[in-house]
């Protein structure tokens, strides 16, 4: 990426998307504060480390146009059915159709009677102003990063479109909200900024399922995603999540999901890579208060010469809270992926238990992964282990299988998704095992 | 005898692993109805056979002829030998995490008869063939051969057999770690295997899977080659007297 202003999206385009939108001025103030913080932060090169091999100096986001409006611009909606596995029984939905005909929330009168809010963001700002504006300035929720980040920071300035999750105190959904980021096909090369906020206040409980869809781009276009998600867990509450980017491979996606877990409260999370020119997604999840829990896995099927980038942070600030990071991937052809794990225990955090698992299965010759654990442990007294594997299918496994009758082509199939059931059997909404295992099948087929 | 094919005959087979040569001119001929079985001590390459007549990758046949039904089989992938009809019960069956035994053995059965099951009927069918081996139903839910004792993964390979229905049926080391009530059961599973039309190949260090199991023909199996054959006799004086006394049969001296 460029060092310079000229070379990123200028700053008019901030004020002129706060204005066309009739933003109020707080808002407005916020996407220019959060533009200058964006610009001083030097640009990341290759040689961060949490950027090595993601070809980032290639980016050059002044090639890339916004949208011009939010509401309406050329283009259809996709029918939902395409985006989202029938086989989950949806809370509501909100499609966000980029680039389409508008957005689209079916929310039942129950759930809206509670006080429960999903709706996209621009509703939220005419609708919500004051929470909304509690949610974005002051401290009561997800607090400032200790790590600024260059990307977070764009998606502040220019998010555009996005959805709002407001789970008042006390309130048990046991059916997922989903939000589908459904992007166009395009001609030249656009830049989308989705954000997405979940607040659930203490001891309420909700599922949430994110899926990333696009239509391949023709030869000169293709998107860039830059997608901010802030998640708020109230003193034990309950969110479980699951998210899936199936981008097409002229397609970058940069996301950052801040997680912010009180006392007793349970963040399970599950993101699933399947597809996309690059992935760069950040987890930095916050144990804020004791009996927090926080478990992040990864499911990422690579093929083509799709890169993948995961780094997660587990910051415990807090004495007796405990978190997990699973990740599996499992790479075809010249995919590649790298991962870093972050476990960062502070001095006051005694009694943490941090765990890190990332096991790699590569499937194509060419196709390579790395694995790297950064553990800062302030604190003495602590439970913390890391592991990683990286290697080809075991040819014993596929001897075995043959030897019952299935071919090696087959025989890779089952041990693939056997590789991933063991992260889908732990997913706790229904039927998104089923959906997720049956993209990853279609994907180990073609 | 019969006029058919055998099922299987081993010609002078020699075979090696990473450069190193283990089996060094097997003979062995197998006709339908017939049960064998190989003795032999650790290391003497009976292992290194079973593995080489279903095609593993590492163990290449540098000379000698293996023909199922009179058909060269040694350029065939594992999984075309299993089609025909070739099955091996693995001495260390192989864990596959993530994937239910119910699922794999659907699959596998499916792949192996080349057909679609109705659920239905694969269902019954494997509940009797489960009953028959005392496989408990809750095995049915767990990861196929991962975390199953010893005894349990050896009950598994042979419920395996009995619903792939081989017509050489070969056993390596079936027996070791099952209890004595294990044994008995798991005994019946491979009668059930025998039929006129099929032969069997049971690798066993102990004479007493042979009390339950009956084999025509004893082989004693030494430095990669048959050095002696028998009847059952020969299994009971090797119990009693170790390998040391083997002398080679004529046929073997004599190369
Ligand atoms: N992959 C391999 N690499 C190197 N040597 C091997 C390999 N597989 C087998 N061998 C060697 O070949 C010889 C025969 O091994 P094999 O497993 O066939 O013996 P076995 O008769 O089955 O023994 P046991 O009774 O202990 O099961 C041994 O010396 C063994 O170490
Ligand atoms: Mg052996």
């Amino acid at each position: 990426m460029a060092e310079n202003a000229a070379n990123t999206i200028a700053k008019e385009r901030v004020c002129d998307l706060a204005t066309r939108n009739g933003e109020p001025r707080w808002l407005k103030d916020l996407r220019l504060n959060a533009w200058e913080a964006y610009l001083k932060l030097p640009a990341p090169n290759h040689r961060h480390e949490e950027w090595h091999k993601t070809g980032i100096e290639k980016l050059d986001l002044s090639q890339y146009g916004l949208l011009e409006e939010s509401k309406s611009a050329p283009g259809k909606a996709r029918d939902k059915s395409e985006l989202v596995a029938k086989s989950i029984e949806a809370a509501a939905t909100l499609t966000q159709g980029y680039g389409a005909t508008g957005t689209f929330v079916e929310l039942d009168a129950e759930l809206a009677s509670k006080g429960v809010i999903f709706k996209s963001l621009s509703s939220a700002i005419e609708e919500n102003e004051d929470l909304l504006k509690t949610i974005l300035t002051g401290d009561k929720y997800v607090p400032e990063s200790d790590k600024p980040d260059k990307f977070a920071l764009l998606n502040r300035a220019l998010f555009q479109g996005g959805v709002l999750l407001y789970v008042p105190a006390g309130v048990v959904i046991d059916k997922p909200f989903v939000f589908n980021v459904d992007m166009p096909a395009v001609a030249s090369k656009l830049a989308i900024f989705p954000r997405v906020i979940v607040i659930l206040e203490s001891n309420a409980q909700a599922q949430v399922v994110t899926v990333s869809g696009d239509q391949a781009a023709s030869a000169d276009g293709g998107l860039f995603v830059d997608m901010l998600t802030e998640v708020y867990l109230g003193a034990n509450a309950r969110l479980s999540g699951v998210n899936v980017d199936k981008l097409s491979d002229t397609t970058y996606q940069m996301s950052k999901t801040r997680t912010h877990v009180e006392r007793d409260a349970h963040f399970d999370y599950l993101t699933c890579g399947l597809g996309a020119k690059q992935i760069k997604s950040d987890f930095e999840t916050v144990m804020a208060g004791p009996g927090s829990y926080s478990r992040v896995q990864g499911l990422v099927l690579g093929s083509g010469s799709e890169q993948y980038s995961y780094n997660t942070t587990q910051a415990h600030k807090t004495p007796n809270a405990s978190s997990d990071i699973i990740f599996r991937v499992a790479l075809k052809d010249k995919a590649q992926s790298i991962y870093q794990g972050n476990v960062l225990v502070d001095k006051i955090a005694q009694k943490t238990s941090a765990f890190q698992s990332n096991k790699n299965l590569l499937l194509g010759q060419k196709a390579k992964a790395d694995s790297i654990p950064r553990l800062e442990i302030l604190a003495d007294d602590v439970k913390c282990s890391h592991g990683a594997t990286v290697g080809p299918v075991d040819p014993e496994q596929l001897f075995y299988l043959q030897c019952r009758g299935l071919s090696v082509q087959e025989a890779q199939e089952f041990i693939v998704s056997g590789f991933f059931v063991q992260v889908l059997d732990t997913v706790n909404i229904t039927g998104a095992a089923a959906w997720i295992g049956e993209l990853v099948a279609q994907k180990i087929h073609s | 005898m019969t006029a058919k094919q055998p099922i299987l005959q081993i010609i002078d087979l020699h075979a090696k692993v990473e450069d190193k040569e283990i089996l060094k001119g097997v003979n062995l001929t197998i006709n339908g109805g017939e049960v064998h079985a190989i003795m032999g001590r650790n290391g003497s390459g009976k292992s290194t056979l079973s593995y080489t007549l279903m095609g593993h990758p590492r163990y290449q046949v540098t000379s000698g002829k293996m023909l199922y039904k009179g058909q060269e089989i040694s350029e065939m992938s594992p999984d075309e030998r299993a089609k025909l009809g070739l099955a091996l019960a693995f001495q260390y069956p192989v864990a596959i995490p993530g994937v239910s035994v119910s699922n794999f053995l659907r699959a596998t059965t499916k792949a192996v008869r080349g057909k679609e099951i109705p659920v239905k009927e694969f269902r019954q069918e494997l509940k009797a063939q489960m009953a028959k081996l005392g496989v408990k139903d809750e095995f049915l839910s767990r990861y196929i051969n991962d975390g199953f004792s010893g005894g349990e993964k050896k009950r598994i390979e042979i419920l395996q057999l009995s619903l792939l229905k081989p017509a050489l049926a070969i056993l390596d080391e079936t027996d070791s770690g099952l209890d004595i009530d294990a044994l008995k059961t798991v005994s019946e599973g491979i009668n059930a295997l025998a039929t006129p039309e099929t032969g069997i190949l049971l690798i066993t260090h102990y004479q007493r899977l042979l009390n339950y199991v009956q084999p025509q023909f004893v082989h004693v199996f030494q430095d990669g080659q048959i050095l002696k054959s028998g009847g059952p006799d020969l299994a009971l004086e090797l119990e009693e007297r170790g390998y040391d006394w083997v002398q080679p049969s004529p046929a073997v001296a004599a190369k």
